[in-house]
């Protein structure tokens, strides 16, 4: 399940960064080239795992994979400058080295959603690890059924992906909603919080997966939101987040209760994360 | 009337009138052993006892308790706390550096003849006493709400500090040598840290998670680092109470190395820590006002 | 039984200490602790069990896991795995029992851990079994004996004039090689062993999850590290990358102790702290010994030993908590 650098699970793979994109104030995208055996290990990785990325000098901290294999062999990384090691990684550029360590985690079920509707909520650099899964449906369009987006940031500078947005709406039986907390004078779409957004959609929970990936106060409201819509737990699917050390299971750090974040998650049906011992908030 | 019943009846008291949410004393657990207890219910002031085994000092729960928590930062209950008199001098020290005011906290101090060597690790209150109290001539606290035992002086005479006088006898290189074979046996487990009024910074300049003054390894350079600057730091702050000794894992001996700068502050400044609410002459505080 | 004499198992350590590295119980400035020996007659005598447990000769306090070295864009890393063998002398059957709750986590569960490993593949453990109990041992009570073999490679027991040998495994087997033992009638000693006490069973702790007990038990802590450092199975670690050498662009990736006690263990880049209260951190240690580990990884995370009893100077026990809970479930 988890892949290792010549067996040795602590050992990163060199990776080259191929590209540095800047998406939103302290918001990059890095574009990784595996050397050195990565590839082989990252060749089939899924929608919501994550990887160890390395500053060298600094340390190393997990993120969200934010690309799928099915679109080349390059590692895609979104990275909010918040620690220590995230502005180590903003000071890097392109041709510049890092270490990456995975895939590591659990993903989503994607083949037990064909056939069925899928409600997307993306909030803040949350919606980093869901943009595999909308990748997923769009490279899969006929396996899935109605596509709806809900994309969110506090401030429209800080929306991600956003020249992906023309391509997601292009694409049949898929919409695209987006809203912002505060909105800038150019601004024309929703201004409220997801939650609002997603009240005033009220999307039917008939045939309706719902995942959503956020700061964990956004997930637990969400969850309530969907429940009065009419969604069980099994129909929605999150995924947490804890502070984590080696990402494989190994230094104690990342549980909530008796499930590892790095190991029995991050992606968990919202069945699961209620049955938590511990709160996930 | 034994002391014990004194400080119970003084808590149920407290606690039945309001007057504080919280009495901080120390009670013995089932192995016997004392240690610290937190008293909420005057129904429950019968925990509390005193004996030649009381050596925490319970000022080191202070600044948590009494900081204001919650999301409008409201005020914390008062609490009443029994102390020594070199516990005391801590709150001084604590009030001096304005970590809370006076009216939150309710004193009860007691008059000490030492606290027996074991204490707080053993079932023990009699038996030849800890170092530190060997050292000491201080019978009375030094502020009080109330005093529980004679103010009278105990005419104790303070024994010499036999290890100090050895560590001043050495070289500096030999001292050098002392200090790094103490500190070869540290594990970085933070106990002396944690058990200090006076180690009270949110995060500890030594556990960065960016280890910008020191790395995380537990080693000897950077446990040196540590040692040396925690003591640094508490120059002037130091009140002598050797907890800090008394729960290290390893017995390394800690308040001699603060036990040594205590000393330069008296005869650098004639500055003793905590024997009035003033800060020490080598801290700084800054308020914006002319700092 | 074979029996090894006093002056033929002090022969034996001077040699292993001699070919490869001895380590024993030897007094540190009056501290009783596991540290390499050249001469078995500096191994101490007459002890319970010294104040650290054998984990670290493992799992070190600090590790070295691999070199980083920039030049200009290219990065060199070399991994540095841990080399010579050890043999460890008189180790108690808590402390081997600690060692095989560690295995679960390390080598038993994928991906196993390759500096561990390695440690535990070049590591034979000589172990003594304890004549009694100590005051605050409770092995009995955590399933295990003070004279209980099954986890060392060679097992020792006091017996007249020296101890009786059992050699455990083949690497023990292997290192009794060439050492004189005699043939003794008769059986090995009964050891003086205190009563044993209830706890529940693992499934009952989540049911106590959100008692108010937890806030109360847990407001003397301190949130040291003493019950984490000390401890034969707590296993937590940080990485870091830290600078190698002043001045040039050479680092090492470490890792080191860390516990659940501190107040900082689960604060995020950002500030959020989801175990910011002491009660949370205190149930998390508990939980995690007595329902996390052995939900994830099978046996239970405490052999017995009564260390953190003995070390804690808030007198925070172990014992205390499980009869607590033992008497609420009743």
């Amino acid at each position: 399940m988890i892949d290792t650098n010549g067996n040795n699970p602590l050992m990163p793979y060199l990776g080259r960064l191929v590209e540095v994109k800047d998406m939103a104030p302290e918001i990059k995208l890095f574009r990784v080239e595996l050397l050195n055996g990565g590839r082989e290990a990252f060749a089939s990785y899924r929608p919501g795992q994550f990887a160890f990325v390395s500053a060298f000098g600094i340390g190393e901290a997990p993120f969200g994979l934010a690309s799928t294999p099915q679109r080349g062999g390059t590692l895609e990384f979104a990275v909010q400058r918040l620690g220590s090691v995230t502005t180590g990684l903003h000071e890097l550029g392109e041709g510049d080295i890092v270490g990456v360590r995975g895939p590591m985690g659990n993903w989503f079920p994607m083949e037990a959603f064909r056939h069925k509707d899928l409600l997307v909520l993306g909030g803040g650099i949350g919606g980093a690890p869901l943009r595999p899964v909308i990748q997923t449906v769009l490279d899969n369009r006929p396996d899935y059924g109605h596509l709806t987006i809900l994309w969110a940031a506090r401030h429209p500078s800080l929306l991600i992906f956003r020249d992906e947005y023309a391509v997601w709406r292009a694409t049949p039986d898929t919409e695209l909603h987006l809203t912002v907390d505060q909105p800038d004078p150019d601004w024309d779409q929703h201004v409220g919080l997801i939650t609002d957004l997603l009240e005033e959609l009220a999307p039917s929970p008939k045939n309706t997966i719902a995942i959503t990936c956020g700061p964990p106060i956004m997930i637990y409201y969400v969850d309530q939101v969907l429940r009065k819509l009419g969604f069980a737990p099994e129909q929605s699917y999150v995924t947490l987040e804890a502070r984590m050390h080696c990402g494989i299971g190994k230094c104690g750090r990342c549980n909530l209760g008796d499930k590892l974040i790095c190991v029995d998650g991050p992606v968990f049906s919202m069945a699961e994360a209620g049955d938590l011992l511990e709160s996930f908030l | 009337m034994p002391y014990t019943d004194e400080i119970q009846a003084k808590a149920r008291e407290l606690l039945s009138r309001g007057q504080t949410a919280c009495v901080i004393g120390y009670e013995a657990g089932p192995r016997g052993r004392v240690r610290p207890a937190f008293i909420y219910s005057p129904d429950d002031a019968g925990r509390l006892v005193w004996n030649r085994g009381c050596t925490h000092n319970l000022t080191t729960y202070l600044c948590q308790k009494l900081r204001p928590h919650g999301h409008n930062g409201s005020k914390p209950g008062r609490v009443a706390i029994v102390v020594k008199p070199c516990d005391s001098r801590a709150i001084n020290v604590l009030l001096a550096e304005n970590q809370f005011s006076r009216d939150q906290v309710y004193i009860i101090g007691v008059t000490c003849d030492g606290i027996v060597e074991g204490a707080g690790f053993k079932s023990i209150t009699e038996g030849p006493l800890q170092k530190r109290c060997q050292q000491c001539s201080e019978h009375v606290p030094v502020i009080y709400d109330v005093l529980i035992g004679q103010p009278a002086p105990s005419g104790k005479t303070s024994g010499e500090d036999k290890d100090l006088a050895r560590l001043e006898a050495m070289s500096p290189v030999e001292r050098a040598e002392f200090w790094l074979s103490q500190f070869d046996r540290c594990i970085r487990c933070y106990a002396c840290r944690q058990a200090c009024p006076m180690c009270n910074c949110p995060t500890c300049l030594y556990e960065r998670d960016d280890s910008l003054w020191v790395g995380a390894g537990i080693r000897v350079d950077e446990k040196r680092t540590f040692h040396l600057g925690r003591a640094y730091h508490l120059a002037g702050r130091c009140v002598g109470c050797d907890e800090c000794e008394r729960v290290c894992p390893m017995q390394i001996p800690i308040g001699l190395l603060n036990r040594k700068l205590a000393k330069e502050m008296q005869t650098m400044f004639g500055f003793r820590a905590g024997v009035a609410p003033v800060p020490s002459p080598i801290t700084t505080i800054l308020n914006g006002e002319g700092s | 039984m074979d029996v090894i004499t006093s002056g033929a198992l002090a022969s034996w350590l001077d040699r292993l200490a001699a070919e490869s590295t001895l380590i024993a119980p030897r007094s540190v400035e009056g501290v009783l602790l596991y540290r390499p020996v050249t001469s078995s007659a500096d191994i101490a005598r007459d002890f319970t069990r010294p104040v650290l447990s054998i984990k670290e000769f493992f799992f070190p306090a600090t590790e070295r896991l691999l070199t980083i070295e920039k030049t200009g864009q290219t990065i060199t890393l070399q991994q540095t795995l841990p080399e010579g063998k050890q043999v460890i002398f008189g180790v108690r059957p808590c402390d081997a029992r600690g060692m095989k709750v560690m295995d679960a986590l390390f080598i038993e569960t994928s991906p196993a851990d390759t500096y561990y490993a390695s440690r535990r593949e070049n590591t034979t453990l000589i172990g003594l079994a304890c004549k009694e109990m100590g005051e605050s041992c409770f092995c009995t009570s955590i399933g295990g004996t003070p004279d209980d073999h099954r986890d060392m490679d060679i097992m020792l027991t006091e017996v007249e004039g020296g101890y009786a040998v059992q050699a455990v495994t083949s690497k023990g087997k292997a290192l009794l090689e060439g050492v004189p033992l005699q043939e003794r009638p008769g059986h090995l000693p009964k050891q003086v062993i205190t009563a044993s006490f209830p706890f529940p069973e693992t499934a009952y702790w989540p049911l106590r999850f959100n008692d108010a007990y937890w806030e109360q038990m847990s407001e003397r802590c301190l949130s040291c590290r003493i019950c984490a450092y000390v401890c034969p199975t707590c296993r937590c670690f940080d990485i870091r990358d830290e600078p190698l050498a002043v001045g040039k662009d050479q680092y090492e990736r470490i890792r080191c102790w860390d516990s659940c006690a501190g107040e900082a263990y689960r604060r995020i880049a950002g500030g959020h702290n989801p175990r910011a209260a002491k009660g949370q951190r205190l149930r998390n240690r508990f939980f995690c010994k007595f329902y996390y580990y052995p939900q994830q990884y099978g046996p239970l995370a405490c052999t017995g030993c009564g260390r953190c009893v003995d070390a804690c100077p808030v007198n925070i026990d172990i014992t205390e908590v499980m009869s607590h809970l033992a008497e609420v479930e009743a």
